[in-house]
């Protein structure tokens, strides 16, 4: 009735290693979106360990359990996107620092070191040739716009989110990094 | 009680045994704490490669390190074992290899776009894993529901929220060492812990018990009972892959494996299968309440 002992072990090892990184991840990153990718990597880990656990007592209840985390996940993913595009549209940056204000109030503010910004890279937009013949009048503001897509709506939202960035609402130290990632641009 | 005494003894080898384990798993902490980002230049790359090269080092001495760990037979072992015949062993370690560095490029990534790539990475190696061990539909529905849809929709996010270039809370970390420290510290306890279940539990309580009847920590004949009328009351279809689990097709007149799957799912396990369903429901209509909220600054001031 029971599997192999080996395998059990093995699946154990990997599961355990792959949980601890996504703690590692979930603690320290600070990026919204890798924190929740961190979440979804400690999820996985549980499920090797679940499916290594079924292999082994050789019933299907591994699986089922690992089906429903993976249902959960979904789930978690849902909700947690949706929360990342509602915390963006509010502080324009996905820095978790932003909301630090939700901390307990005797607890000390982080305070963001000092960081280069020299050596960020301009970001470099494809350059497509123009192909056929252009309409006359639009012709200029045409070749003006083939930097893609994405170089369009990013300006659009830098545009909107600086004319929206109203009464501060966030309080100095996370006003500062987010003055500092809009230099970036 | 003899076996006690066998216990205590076992327990003290076992922590004896595990202290390289440890050390090989602290070695590849410090690894990971040199590739998170704590805010270098993009020239100073010097800490993060030599980071990439402890963990793989580490990761590569704990899949290799020797182990005198069987303690009823004195078998030379691995920490990552060799297994039985049916399976190559090179494929298991190769994948989980994979997926252990792809997970720690995931989270010492600067650019949330390589992370979310890396995770899929992640997925991938992992599905091959629940292959291994004959879980098909899993192994489907992870390459569908995560690969296919969690991340194209986490990289749609990252669209449309990343500044452009890497951004400065990108570049930071928040307290690297105690976070290295901690997992470092509970991946530790967690290989401890089973390296004990694993080898001392089940050696005692099962010894030798591989295949048939019920457990030998099923003493109470009442739970015996119980156990042997459970086993024999189910269809063979629902006792799961088989103890033939390395072969690939099982020569017992199992079922197939979905049909067994589903079996399982939708008679032991309905009211479960319910409750999820709901759960999904509620997040996607929760997810629509939330993401379609009107402009944000002019609800709340604080």
């Amino acid at each position: 009735m029971y599997g192999d002992v080996a395998a059990l072990n093995n699946y154990l090892v990997v599961g355990a290693i792959l949980f601890s990184l996504g703690l590692i991840g979930f603690v320290a990153r600070r990026n919204l979106i890798v924190m929740f990718l961190c979440a979804e990597l400690m999820l996985q880990g549980v499920s090797v360990t679940l499916v290594g656990f079924g292999a082994y007592r050789s019933t299907w209840s591994g699986q089922v359990f690992a089906i429903f985390s993976l249902a959960l996940a979904a789930a978690e993913a849902a909700i947690a996107l949706a929360l990342i595009v509602m915390l963006f549209r509010r502080g324009h940056s996905l820095d978790v620092s932003l909301w630090q204000d939700l901390r307990d109030p005797d607890q000390p503010a982080v305070v963001d070191e000092k960081v280069s910004d020299e050596d960020i890279p301009e970001p470099e937009w494809p350059h497509l040739t123009v192909a056929g013949r252009a309409p006359a009048e639009h012709a200029a503001a045409k070749v003006e716009g083939t930097g893609g897509e994405n170089g369009e709506m990013l300006q659009n939202s830098q545009r909107s989110s600086a004319s929206r960035s109203g009464p501060n609402r966030v309080h100095g130290v996370a006003g500062a990094s987010r003055g500092v990632t809009h230099d970036d641009h | 009680m003899p076996e006690t005494v066998e216990q205590t003894s076992l327990v003290l080898r076992m922590s004896v045994i595990l202290l390289p384990v440890l050390l090989f798993l602290a070695v590849g902490g410090v690894g990971v704490y040199l590739m998170l980002p704590r805010g270098q230049t993009r020239r100073q790359a010097g800490p993060r490669i030599g980071g990439g090269l402890l963990a793989v080092v580490s990761v590569a001495l704990l899949s290799l390190m020797p182990l005198p760990v069987d303690l009823k037979q004195q078998i030379t072992e691995h920490v990552l074992r060799p297994l039985p015949e049916g399976t190559s062993c090179t494929v298991f370690h190769g994948l989980a290899f994979v997926s252990v560095a792809a997970a720690v490029m995931m989270i010492t990534s600067r650019n949330p776009v390589y992370s979310a790539l890396w995770f899929a990475l992640v997925l991938l190696s992992n599905s091959a894993l629940y292959l291994l061990q004959r879980a098909e539909f899993l192994a489907a529905a992870t390459v569908i529901v995560y690969a296919g849809a969690i991340i194209v929709t986490f990289l749609f996010v990252i669209m449309l929220a990343q500044p452009m270039g890497t951004a400065s809370y990108d570049r930071l970390s928040r307290e690297p060492l105690l976070a290295c420290i901690t997992g470092t510290l509970l991946s530790g306890a967690l290989v401890a812990s089973m390296f004990y279940a694993v080898n001392v539990e089940i050696q005692i309580a099962e010894p030798g018990d591989k295949l048939g009847g019920p457990p030998a920590w099923a003493s109470n004949k009442l739970v015996q009972d119980q156990l042997v009328r459970s086993f024999e009351s189910r269809d063979v279809s629902l006792r799961g892959p088989a103890a033939t689990s390395w072969r690939l097709h099982g020569d017992q007149g199992e079922k197939p494996h979905v049909l067994g799957l589903g079996q399982t799912l939708f008679l032991e396990h309905y009211v479960s299968i319910e409750v999820i369903g709901m759960l999904l429901l509620a997040a996607v209509a929760g997810a629509v309440l939330i993401a379609t909220q009107p402009e944000a600054g002019k609800v709340t001031g604080g």
